[in-house]
């Protein structure tokens, strides 16, 4: 076995707790599948007959119970259960698991979907014989209006910058425009060895790395460090160019010592210009991935979310209206959208570029554009419901009319007569009040004021009215 | 200002007519620094033979070859003898495509006094290739050229310049660490944002506010070398006016940058991969290139071309790069292994071994002698039995019998060594004595008539050292080769001044008349330039007076207080002064015990008040370090007493 698959699945989702306060993160549906399936899949795709699922009880009883997922999903899992309430980071996980760790490691996170050549990465961490090799993509712009957003991202984002040498591969350097006020300082020591450096923005870390084992090692000795994007990762791309680092022990191993030779020996280099050896002698090397095309996305926003949605079905070759579905021929389903096994569709309703999840209910005179719909939702008669966000099992009333709104799971939207129009959102605790009242300004902004109700649900279930 | 009345009127007429201008040039045959020293003291750079050829014929055919009809040369140095090589050659002939007009003044300081004689003459229509008199290459401007009149007409004029460089990464043979630079650049646009002489710095710095240029790719580039071509809007010569403090290229690119948002004007940049291209800016470069041209990097610009049109100067080519021009004599069991350059009428003895060497004409060479990497003027004597090895030997040279030159020596014209004397690596020798002053030279404050005793001190002093030279040799030691170069830390900041306070050093404060002269003889826009580099100035004395014993010190200062009397007249100057002072003490932190001596002795010499000095003390200082100086146990004393004293002294009132 070359490689140990290790899937970080414990995350909570913080960036979108809309959607994950009822549902962990890794069983969001994306195109009807657990946001889960996605990187289980694509390791299965390359081959890995088992992997380490490190995840909450929680996620454990569904990955258990969840029989689409049973058969979808043949590899064997090996699922470590750790405790919510402790906060651990990537790298706790890491060192909680060391013992089942024997080799080297594909860390991934629970919430990529992606179609990179998995290859690509793992073929860089062995020509090089790296300590690190990682994947990024280039940022996507969501175009789409957000849910309860108003206008688009915040422009105050910190830009994330990554420097790679002249084949763009070698990873240099890394860190955030927030950490960088002095500006970029670098040693010329380094310029001298890589005298190209590109240094890229908007690229997004997709959170899937291979690490070697000795890395492993490292943390068990170093329990500082908590996280592996946070901490792990800056540190092993900064020691590249240390002359001390304690994660490489001298090489004792026999195949290692027979590499060392092989490279000695051979006339091949990583740079021009000067004549030194392959590498300046560094032992320590990380290396990047950056797709330059395809498809990556990180399911941590909820623009995020919303995008993969509309993505994802194109590229798994489901039949777009599950079997089991109940679909009346006089109702309008466009074939870029998607529905779930059990869905009951009455007629004269129309859906377009959405998708509606398992056991849902929908009426007649229903029209849905743009739109997700989770497990278990009803809506009513004559709903409009339009680039929205319905969470499980959810009722809306009849004649809701929805713009680019997010309902919680397990609401109840209640019908407000003929012709009413609803816009409601769904706030946690987390929300400020601003940002409360900023859902509330995006309702006026989109409804008719004669008409307008405005439906807050709140953390503790509790329904404000806001009539206009 | 007859430049300015005609200003506004040209840009536009340069936008409609284009096209159909011929490509002008502006080449400056000048140096302004003194890197070829003592050589250059008897022959201007430009005209210095590399392969035979002088470099600014180098420079000429590269202009000419890639289109340039119209050639502005500005000499300085020896500016009478660059005309007379010029009026020979074939580029002053009616039948040459590259009309030259040569252009001279004493006046010349820097590259931005010719550029800003070129705006006061208007010569030049529109875009411009700005190159120096020693660049040697063989790139295709024709690209660069295009795209910067594309970005030109794209972007209302907004690029005023494109720099040329050629890749070459380090450790790469063109590359000395001089010229080291670092350039932050706009991945898309090739737009420069950063640009830095990385020399004697351990890191580098990228401020943030480059990386919001809106792109989200950037490069940083450290494998590149400055070709020294650069591709010029007339703008350029407008600004450099409108900014009478850019003296270098260097500081126009920094400025330009720093002050982007204000001025609003971009530089950008054309990357060649393959074409040769580089500046024979000191001694090393020279060795590079030379053996660059023998070894056909710069074709069609090779030896055997005699593109310069010379009589007498073809020669063949044969296998391992050896060439020979017309009557070459060479001995029996003489070898010329390889990239090796004869020139005319040379005569070379036997069982002599000769590799990547190039040696003039009218040249005798005796028997068993070893040559590599020699680069031998014309008429060169060398008896038998010398070894030299990668040194430069200059006209009329004489070496005698049994000399070995190391590595790095250099002997100037008409110099005489030997016999049997071995010459350790570095050594360089002139017929001129080092102190003898440089009256004539290209510093604009050093004039013969003044310390004449000095003057007299040192030719007593001139007899030439038989242990230097050889018992029958003729030539003085001068202190280190300029080879070794590198490590002379602020001369790429600021060339003149580190020769300054060289000159400062050894002749104290000889130089004060001599600025009152200036202040008098120039008009006021140059007083003004003096006064800023003035502030420099002190800040570069205050650092050497650290550095020395403090008994040297307080003797320098005694002899420059007119110097700092002179320039320290208001409160503010005062105020200036400690500024710089601290800011060097700051970075010297073993030194601080010598800050109250300094400020001491400035006290008694009255360059410095009370009051100036306790205005320093109080002023909030920003930084810890700062902070910390200032809590100095001596500093404090000192402050204590100067109070006590004031106090005395208006009890005595």
């Amino acid at each position: 076995m070359e490689l140990q698959a290790v899937l970080m699945a414990a995350g909570g989702g913080s960036r979108m707790m809309d959607l994950t306060y009822n549902t962990p993160k890794p069983l969001l549906p994306v195109g009807n599948r657990p946001l889960i399936w996605y990187p289980l899949n694509l390791l299965e795709r390359v081959g890995f007959e088992e992997v380490i699922v490190i995840t909450t009880k929680e996620v454990q009883k569904a990955l258990s119970t969840d029989q689409r997922l049973k058969t979808d999903v043949k590899m064997r899992l090996d699922v470590v259960c750790i405790q919510e309430e402790t906060d651990m980071g990537t790298a706790d996980a890491l060192r909680h698991i060391q013992q089942k760790i024997k080799t080297d490691i594909l860390v991934v996170s629970c919430d990529l979907i992606t179609d990179v050549a998995l290859h690509e990465v793992v073929d860089l961490f062995r020509a090089h014989n790296a300590t690190l090799s990682m994947l990024m993509s280039k940022v996507h712009e969501f175009t789409d209006t957000v849910p309860g957003q108003k206008g688009k991202k915040k422009a105050g984002e910190q830009r994330d910058f990554v420097g790679v040498d002249v084949t763009g591969k070698r990873l240099l350097f890394m860190a955030n425009e927030a950490d960088l006020e002095e500006g970029l300082v670098f040693r010329k020591s380094i310029m001298r060895k890589h005298p190209r450096m590109l240094i890229k923005t908007g690229l997004l870390d997709a959170h899937l790395y291979c690490l070697k084992r000795s890395v492993v090692d490292f943390l068990v000795h170093n329990k500082s460090v908590t996280s592996i994007r946070g901490e792990l990762v800056p540190y092993l791309v900064r020691k590249q160019f240390s002359k001390m680092f304690g994660v490489h022990n001298k090489c004792t191993s026999k195949e290692e010592a027979l590499l060392q030779l092989a490279r000695e020996r051979s006339c091949w280099n990583d740079h021009r210009g000067d004549m030194s050896e392959a590498y300046h002698g560094g032992k320590l090397r990380c290396y990047v991935h950056i797709m330059e095309e395809g498809m990556c996305y990180r399911v941590n926003t909820l623009a995020a979310y919303i995008e993969a949605n509309r993505v994802v079905p194109k590229l798994f070759e489901d039949p777009p209206i599950h079997p089991t579905a109940v679909v009346t021929e006089r109702s309008l389903v466009g074939s870029d959208s998607i529905i779930g096994p059990y869905c009951q569709i009455s007629d004269k309703t129309s859906i377009k570029r959405s998708n509606v999840g398992t056991s849902s209910t929908i009426k007649e005179k229903v029209k849905i554009t743009n739109s997700i719909i989770m497990n278990g939702v009803t809506i009513e008669e004559g709903c409009n419901i339009q680039g929205s966000v319905i969470c499980n099992n959810a009722v809306i009333g009849r004649g809701a009319d929805m713009k680019y709104c997010l309902v919680g799971s397990g609401q109840c939207i209640e019908p407000e007569g003929e012709n009413a129009v609803v816009q409601c959102s769904s706030g946690y605790t987390t929300h400020t009040k601003t940002h409360t009242l900023h859902f509330c300004s995006s309702v006026v902004f989109v409804l008719n004021p004669a008409f307008c109700v405005c439906v807050c649900v709140h953390s503790l279930a509790h329904v404000c009215l806001f009539f206009v | 200002m007859a430049g300015k009345a005609g200003k506004p009127s040209r840009p536009r007429k340069a936008d409609k007519d284009e096209e159909e201008q011929p490509l002008q040039a502006v080449l400056v045959a000048d140096s302004f620094n003194r890197r070829f020293f003592p050589i250059t003291k008897d022959q201007p750079r430009a005209l210095l033979p590399l392969a035979n050829v002088s470099m600014i014929d180098y420079t000429l055919e590269f202009l000419t070859s890639t289109g340039v009809q119209e050639t502005f040369v500005f000499c300085c140095w020896m500016a009478s003898k660059i005309k007379e090589h010029l009026q020979k050659s074939k580029w002053c002939r009616p039948t040459s495509p590259n009309v030259v007009h040569v252009i001279t003044s004493d006046l010349y300081r820097s590259l931005g006094d010719v550029l800003r004689d070129v705006d006061a003459k208007t010569l030049v229509r529109s875009d411009f290739l700005l190159v120096y008199g020693d660049v040697v290459s063989n790139i295709d401007i024709s690209q660069a050229l295009q795209e910067h009149k594309q970005r030109r007409s794209m972007d209302k004029n907004v690029s005023v310049m494109t720099m040329i460089f050629k890749e070459s990464p380090p450790g790469h043979k063109t590359r000395c660490e001089d010229d080291d630079i670092i350039i932050a650049m706009d991945g898309k646009s090739k737009r420069i944002l950063h640009y830095q002489r990385a020399q004697a710095l351990k890191r580098l710095h990228f401020p943030m506010n480059i990386f919001h240029s809106g792109s989200d790719e950037f490069e940083i580039r450290f494998d590149l070398l400055d070709c020294h071509i650069s591709i010029c809007s007339p703008q350029v010569a407008e600004l450099f006016t409108d900014n009478f403090d850019y003296q270098t290229k260097n500081d126009f690119v920094r400025g330009l940058l720093v002050n982007e948002e204000i001025l609003g004007n971009q530089i950008h940049m054309h990357v060649t991969k393959d074409g040769y291209g580089a500046r024979v800016s000191n001694l090393l470069m020279y060795d590079t290139v030379s053996s660059d041209t023998i070894r056909r990097w710069v074709y069609p610009i090779t030896p055997e071309a005699n593109f310069a049109d010379l009589e007498g100067q073809s020669c063949t080519h044969s296998r391992h790069n050896v060439y020979r021009e017309t009557g070459v004599s060479l001995g029996h069991g003489s070898q010329m292994e390889e990239n090796v350059l004869i020139g005319r009428n040379t005569m070379i003895g036997a069982n002599c071994t000769i590799s990547n060497t190039v040696i003039g004409a009218n040249c005798v060479i005796g028997d068993n002698v070893t040559l590599d990497r020699a680069y031998i003027w014309n008429r060169v004597h060398i008896a038998d039995d010398v070894k030299v090895k990668q040194s430069v030997i200059c006209d009329n040279v004489e070496v005698k019998h049994g000399v070995v030159l190391n590595e790095q020596c250099v002997l100037a014209y008409n110099v005489v060594v030997g016999p049997d004397i071995t010459l350790p690596e570095g050594t360089v020798l002139s017929m001129h004595h080092p102190d003898e002053e440089d009256d004539e030279d290209d510093d604009e404050f050093l004039s013969d008539d003044n310390d004449v005793g000095y003057r007299k001190d040192k030719t007593k002093l001139k007899v030439f050292n038989p242990a230097e030279v050889g018992s029958e040799g003729k030539g003085y030691r001068w202190k280190t080769s300029s080879l070794e170069d590198t490590e002379e830390d602020e001369l790429a900041e600021c060339i003149w001044g580190e020769i300054l306070l060289n000159q400062f050093l050894y002749h104290g404060g000889k130089l004060f008349s001599n600025l009152d002269k200036v202040m008098l003889e120039y008009n006021p826009h140059i007083a003004f330039r003096t006064v800023w580099t003035w502030k420099r100035y002190i800040k570069m004395y205050l650092k050497t007076l650290v550095e020395q014993s403090l008994y040297v010190s307080s003797q320098l200062l005694k002899k420059w207080a007119p110097v700092f009397k002179n320039y320290v007249k208001r409160p503010q100057d005062q105020l200036d002064c400690l500024a710089s002072m601290e800011e060097v003490f700051l970075e010297r932190e073993t030194h601080w015990a010598a800050l109250v001596k300094v400020l001491m002795s400035m006290y008694q010499l009255e360059i410095l008040e009370e009051e100036g000095i306790m205005h320093w003390f109080n002023q909030g200082s920003t930084t810890d370090k700062s902070q910390q100086l200032r809590r100095n146990q001596g500093l404090l004393k000192f402050i204590q007493w100067l109070q006590e004293a004031e106090e005395s002294s208006e009890e005595d009132e």
